[in-house]
């Protein structure tokens, strides 16, 4: 399992080079502190460095788009389950979040817990008899499931808003905190983001983490040393669910108005770029993945249209090039550099 | 030195004396924001809020600008592309209320984009003006009233029970008369999603209010293939079918009906004549095409034909919604008009004179005011295109219902 640790960095160790010589050697704590002391430091420092409402506006969807992305990493970077079907499980937290709001006056607070335990609750529902079969069935099942979502949504009648959708009222002041402000409400998502990188760490490197790196390796050979791999599955995916319920949540209070649109098939599939391309091995991939697909378009002014090209071209580059995401690739630049400077 | 630099400071203050009068004729300007898509797949409903806008200001600032309480202040506008994306659309609304301080929003073409759009303008006292009649669903007086989330928002369509009433009266009229017997039963088909689902149940409502026996319909968004659908509409033996709402799929859907021969007649909502012309169409069955609110392929006055002509001859694209573009462009006019009017920009104050005011627009024959909701009332234009032809048209302008028919909630 020594690869599978190396995986968890986002500057791994100095590999054995080919024939068993050391590149270069281990990292130092300086070199691995700066990469998330600097993220740590800009994510939290962002309204200080005055961006502006729409950088500022742009980089609260990257945050809820992140919160998603890391539970998405752990399905698929850990386990190796893709999904895309995770719009669906954000769609189940914003309406949970929504609904709540509206029939019992339930805060945003007070949401939070429900709407991440109902979207692992469904994720646990859909992935009972669909992880079963596993591969691309499971991927073909989650895609369903955004359809099968926005029609439920679409013709829910007033429970739902139907395809009109429903409103919610800003999260407000709590504790003298005004949250209708949106670089207070920026501070939240940053909050979250980092507690979402926080928590896939924690499951990165804790003996769970290593099951599902052993499941996603060898399945068969898992199970032969006597790991539960369905079980594993399907609790693997309740977490990702769970993470995308968060999102969901974070998601509505900031628009105040939701409908069927954003949780489809759509959203599913770039939730599943973003992942692949940020890097879902690696601590920040979901950082990256967020910040490539929902930020950097409109940074450069891209037309959508150039933008979805780009997209399409930036994956297959990614898949031939870089296998393990851009995050990866950066990693493995920063460490061929080192070894360079190290050998002259 | 310090000598030099005491004579340059007096001749420049001397300089900014004798300027002064000049300056203060123009007292800076009043910011004008669009959000709309320029880009994206509501691109061909978005580049025309812009262009309309854009007509608007040009028009007000060459006339020499708004002249508030003895001073002329120009209009400045800021043009925002949202991408048909809802992230980009509230980034860029953030932007222009909260950095750019924006006096009056314009836009945008979605529904949900306008609504979330709602809460930033609301709590910014900044205008908004919006085309979307599924607006009229949050519209309450409760809501509009000085307070309300939604005090600072207008819907520059009609309540959709009008629209539907005067578009539902104009094809009846227009399709009975070609079709030469009476019209009992029709189809309606509506894309399911926020705008088809709140416009049908209005439109449905107005065509059982004209005797009609509606069977309705509803296709997925992304639908391309209508022959299943078309083939369950013929079983119920529609004398009319009617397509709702989008003209780019409308064009797609119809030729299939043709050729199935499911209908006696069509209506094809949001395709407009000069469309048809363009390209070309012909159909063998009778057909009405309505536009949003009057077609520019066969304008109903002098005011709207003028008006574009000037629209297209600023570079305007001559598309299926080129004429969306009226829901926007009169409304700078009379904002600018209720500036002048109250003497003010103020917010709280503009709202008021608005609310109290009529304009003669070009967009209705009548002047136009808003109602307790914030909502305008005027006809649509529906026109017949002849059979066999591209370009012969026979239109009417049926003036809408003054109250809903049975069942209709009012929206």
């Amino acid at each position: 399992m020594d690869l599978a640790k190396t995986e968890s960095l986002d500057l791994p160790q100095a590999e054995p080079a080919k024939g068993g010589s050391v590149g270069a050697p281990r990292l130092t704590w300086m070199e691995r502190a700066i990469v998330p002391a600097g993220v740590f430091l800009l994510l939290i420092g962002l309204p200080w460095l005055h961006p502006g409402y729409r950088l500022l506006s742009l980089a609260v969807s990257t945050g809820v788009n992140t919160i998603a992305l890391c539970g998405l990493a752990i399905l698929f970077g850990q386990a190796g389950i893709m999904s895309v079907g995770h719009a669906a499980l954000m769609g189940v937290g914003a309406y949970a979040g929504a609904i709540l709001a509206r029939d019992l006056d339930m805060s945003f607070w007070a949401a939070l817990p429900c709407a991440a335990l109902l979207a692992a609750a469904v994720a646990g529902l859909v992935g009972l008899p669909s992880l079963r079969v596993g591969g691309h069935h499971f991927v073909i099942i989650t895609f369903a499931l955004c359809g099968l979502f926005t029609i439920v949504l679409t013709n829910g009648g007033a429970f739902t808003g139907a395809a009109t959708g429903l409103d919610i009222a800003p999260i407000g002041t709590v504790f003298g905190v005004n949250f209708s402000k949106l670089q207070n409400l920026y501070l939240l998502a940053a909050a979250f983001v980092l507690a979402s990188i926080g928590l896939m760490r924690l499951v990165m490197t804790s003996s769970y983490g290593r099951t599902l790196r052993s499941i996603r390796e060898n399945e068969t050979l898992a199970a032969a040393l006597g790991v539960n791999v369905g079980l594993h599955k399907i609790v693997a995916f309740m977490i990702s669910g769970a993470f995308a319920g968060v999102a969901g949540l974070v998601q509505v209070y900031f628009l105040q108005h939701i409908s069927p649109d954003l949780y489809g098939a759509f959203p599913s599939v770039y939730i599943a770029l973003m992942v692949m391309l940020g890097g879902p091995r690696m601590l920040l991939g979901p950082l990256m993945g967020a910040f490539i697909v929902t930020f950097l378009p409109e940074v450069l002014n891209l037309d959508p249209i150039d933008a979805r090209i780009a997209y399409g071209v930036g994956l297959i580059l990614v898949i031939l090039l870089l296998p393990g995401g851009v995050m990866a690739g950066l990693a493995h630049l920063y460490l061929s550099c080192r070894r360079c400077v190290v050998r002259s | 030195m310090i000598a030099a630099w005491k004579e340059r400071a007096v001749l420049a203050l001397a300089l900014s004396a004798l300027a002064g009068p000049a300056f203060a004729q123009s007292e800076g300007g009043v910011k004008i924001g669009v959000v709309a898509a320029q880009t994206g797949a509501f691109v061909s409903a978005g580049n025309t809020i812009g262009a309309g806008v854009s007509l608007a200001v040009k028009e007000i600032n060459d006339g020499g600008g708004v002249k508030i309480d003895g001073k002329t202040f120009k209009l400045d506008l800021l043009n925002r592309d949202d991408r048909t994306d809802v992230n980009v659309a509230i980034a860029a609304g953030r932007e222009l209320v909260n950095d750019d301080n924006i006096n009056a929003l314009y836009g945008t073409e979605s529904h949900d984009f306008s609504v979330s759009m709602t809460k930033i303008t609301g709590p910014a006292k900044v205008l908004q003006f919006t085309g979307n009649s599924s607006l009229g669903a949050i519209l309450t007086e409760q809501s509009v009233a000085p307070g309300g989330p939604l005090h600072y928002t207008f819907q520059t369509e009609p309540p959709e029970f009008q629209r539907s009433g005067s578009t539902a009266r104009g094809v009846l009229k227009l399709l009975g008369k070609e079709i030469g017997q009476p019209l009992k039963n029709a189809v309606v088909f509506v894309a399911d999603d926020a705008t088809g689902q709140y416009l049908s149940e209005h439109y449905v409502k107005a065509l059982e209010a004209n005797g009609q026996h509606v069977d309705l319909i509803k296709y997925p968004p992304s639908t391309t293939d209508f022959t299943p659908l078309l083939t369950r509409a013929k079983s119920l033996n529609p004398d009319t079918v009617h397509f709702w709402y989008n003209g780019d799929v409308t064009l797609i859907a119809f030729p299939q009906a043709v050729q199935l021969n499911v209908a006696k007649g069509y209506f094809l909502f949001g395709v407009d004549p000069g469309v048809w012309a363009e390209r070309k169409l012909v159909s063998t069955a009778p057909v009405t095409l309505s536009c949003v609110p009057m077609c520019w392929g066969a304008p109903p006055s002098p005011e709207a034909k003028s008006y574009f002509d000037r629209y297209f001859a600023a570079g305007a694209v001559k598309g299926v919604q080129s004429s969306v573009s009226l829901l926007y462009y009169d409304y700078v006019h009379w904002y600018a008009k209720a500036m002048e009017e109250a003497g003010t920009t103020d917010p709280d104050k503009v709202v008021a004179q608005i609310e109290k005011m009529k304009y003669q627009g070009v967009v209705s024959k009548v002047p136009l005011y808003f109602d307790k909701r914030h909502r305008v009332t005027f006809a649509t234009e529906v026109c017949l295109v002849k059979p066999g032809t591209s370009d012969k048209f026979e239109c009417a302008v049926e003036e809408p219902p003054a109250e809903p028919p049975p069942g209709d909630n009012a929206g």
